[in-house]
């Protein structure tokens, strides 16, 4: 396949990434403190965790589904997680129940929408209060914090430079990338966002695979709230309120189709980084959080617009 | 059609960005960092005030930040993050978690930045287990505040009677320290009960549902403490839908102009007055002298007091 081919096929994705660059170039002529090793980093640091949830959104949105209680399922996982370490339960053990956690709540909300056929929107309407209340009477609202250097590693710790988190981040695209492409799993995911009725009729049991995908949905979340917890020092059960609207604009601007069957998690990362740079550099350029807020919400009109005219124009 | 797009969200930013390019231009004067909690709510738009003032008066450059929810603990680290990146001179911060915060203190230190910290104070022994430093704290006594409002209360029930409390978010010093002297004050007077408390999260609206149930569920409450004024404004909305305005005291806490007005009018009996302006006011000034090289205290305690009746009339500084 030739580049210029290539670059046809996935003509949205680089879009975007183009859009990344120009706003790279942008912050980079308005202020010297933008493009400096330190920051980049940093600015990768800031967005691992919205990225990392963004990406099981992703492959919720491609099955042309939802998910509302990811930052819900955040908190609840965060403190099952911090409340075992606070016991003095093994490392190891306990990020794997955190992890676990936030599965669970994701499987519970695939079980609702493939055997249960609620409307996704409702299911997980009902899974982020559920866990949100459930993190809080677990918890008496109270945050758990404290813990040891092992842990905090994950939040603290750099490999040859980078940061942890930021290396969990591209090892969870990275896999993600793995099974959308070269999987039955990721196959199956963009036939359910697809066309639904015809993946059923083609005998592939679509019950099990969505309440995977919302499963892995919900591990992830899981796992962005180990990096959170080790980032604070701090299990809230208040934390991650809202993330689910960052992780669905991340994977939207990143040119993912809300009606599903169409975009790839490599684009979700370039969304994920947009929100990022756009947050890093408005608070660099001392642009008040208001203002912020106006300006991130203009980017996601912009990119779907964007997304709509180049689908007609391609028609 | 996609290169326009491009375009045009390039030149909104540069227009915005444009608009904002002063406030960052490194002129030789010292950049000071206010990072309050948020910037919707008027105990900080106050603070901000305090923090131009005396940034004006200095020649000092000041940068104003904050994310858009209080409780956002995360947002607020990275903002503080970011602004270490813009080398800015000091940092005053208000913690939107005195145990959260820690991490972002430790990346200032790294970065040499000093920090003040106003208003909440930060959890001293997650400070010393992460080996941070805080340069100083400048605040009101918050225990001795909630004191004040549970004198009052005993004072104006009799001594006896059913008693609320509507508290902040669980955690956070300042209203855990609010309600530990308003308790410690009721517990002097044994036939003064606390039948209820609960937090409504530091916001109006939650202040309503919450006071609102509470009254369901305890129909005979008299007296009502809540560790903010918001929280207390939603709670006289809900007394006044229950047709029990006038029997219920109402203590708050915060003063601010709306809530004066609430006591002038007798809605609420007291609240009490925090000097936010002058937390503001002191921390850029001790930031400036800090970056001269100068000593300053550790510790600086903002007056407080106990707004009534009498004594609402006066200005909201």
């Amino acid at each position: 396949m030739t580049l210029k081919t290539y670059v046809a096929q996935h003509g949205r994705q680089f879009g975007t990434l183009v859009g990344l660059l120009v706003l790279c170039a942008v912050m980079w002529i308005l202020t010297p403190h933008f493009l400096t090793i330190s920051n980049l980093l940093n600015i990768a640091e800031q967005t691992a965790i919205i990225a990392i949830i963004a990406a099981g959104m992703t492959f919720v949105i491609l099955t042309a589904g939802i998910d509302l209680s990811v930052g819900s399922v955040l908190a609840f996982s965060g403190v099952v997680m911090a409340s075992l370490l606070q016991k003095g339960a093994p490392v190891g053990v306990a990020l794997a129940v955190g992890v676990l956690a936030g599965f669970g709540c994701g499987t519970i909300n695939g079980l609702l929408i493939s055997v249960g056929r609620l409307p996704p929107f409702i299911a997980t309407l009902g899974m982020m209060s559920v866990a949100r209340g459930g993190s809080l009477l677990f918890t008496e609202g109270r945050p758990i914090s404290g813990f040891s250097e092992s842990f905090r590693y994950l939040a603290t710790g750099r490999v040859v430079g980078v940061p942890m988190p930021v290396l969990v981040m591209l090892t969870v695209f990275f896999t993600a990338w793995f099974v959308l492409t070269k999987t039955k799993l990721g196959r199956y995911t963009y036939a359910i966002g697809g066309n639904e009725e015809a993946t059923i009729l083609s005998g592939i049991n679509v019950r099990l695979y969505k309440t995977l995908i919302y499963g892995i949905c919900g591990g992830l979340a899981g796992l962005a709230a180990i990096l959170l917890t080790a980032r604070l020092n701090s299990a809230q059960p208040i934390a991650g309120m809202m993330y689910e609207l960052d992780a669905i604009a991340a994977t939207v601007i990143g040119g993912t189709s809300l009606m599903g069957g169409e975009g790839n998690v490599f684009g979700t990362l370039v969304g994920a980084l947009i929100i990022g740079v756009l947050r890093n550099g408005l608070t660099l350029l001392n642009i008040s959080s208001f203002a912020q807020q106006i300006i991130i919400g203009l980017v996601i009109i912009v990119a779907v617009l964007l997304d709509m005219t180049l689908k007609k124009g391609r028609r | 059609m996609k290169k326009l797009f491009v375009i045009i969200l390039g030149m909104m930013l540069a227009l915005i960005a444009a608009c904002n390019r002063d406030q960052t231009a490194s002129d030789g004067r010292p950049t000071v960092a206010l990072v309050v909690k948020t910037l919707n709510n008027p105990f900080f738009n106050d603070m901000q005030k305090g923090a131009e003032e005396a940034a004006r008066r200095l020649g000092v450059n000041l940068l104003v930040q904050a994310a858009e929810r209080e409780v956002d603990v995360e947002k607020q680290m990275q903002i503080i993050e970011n602004l270490i990146q813009s080398r800015v001179s000091a940092l005053v911060i208000t913690p939107s978690g005195s145990k959260e915060i820690v991490p972002a203190i430790v990346k200032a230190n790294q970065a040499g930045i000093p920090v003040i910290i106003l208003d909440t104070r930060v959890n001293e022994e997650a400070l010393a287990a992460a080996g941070g430093k805080v340069a100083a704290f400048i605040g009101s006594d918050n225990q001795e505040g909630g004191r004040l409002a549970g004198e009052l209360m005993v004072k104006a029930l009799g001594g006896r009677g059913q008693v609320a409390i509507l508290e902040g978010i669980p955690g956070h010093e300042t209203g855990d320290s609010r309600m530990k002297g308003f308790r410690q004050a009721v517990s002097a007077a044994p036939d003064i009960q606390i039948v209820s408390s609960q937090t409504a999260n530091w916001e109006r609206d939650r202040g309503y549902n919450v006071f609102q149930n509470m009254l369901q569920a305890q129909p005979r409450i008299q007296g009502l403490f809540a560790c903010s004024d918001l929280m207390a404004l939603g709670a006289v909305e809900a007394i006044r839908a229950a047709g029990k305005t006038g029997s219920i005291v109402v203590i708050g806490f915060d003063a601010f102009s709306e809530a004066r007005e609430a006591v002038r009018n007798g809605l609420m009996l007291a609240t009490v007055a925090q000097f936010p302006s002058e937390m503001g006011r002191q921390g850029v000034e001790s930031a400036a002298l800090l970056l001269k090289g100068e000593q300053i205290q550790p510790e600086m305690t903002v007056r407080i007091e106990l707004i009534t009746r009498g004594n609402a009339e006066g200005s909201s500084q």
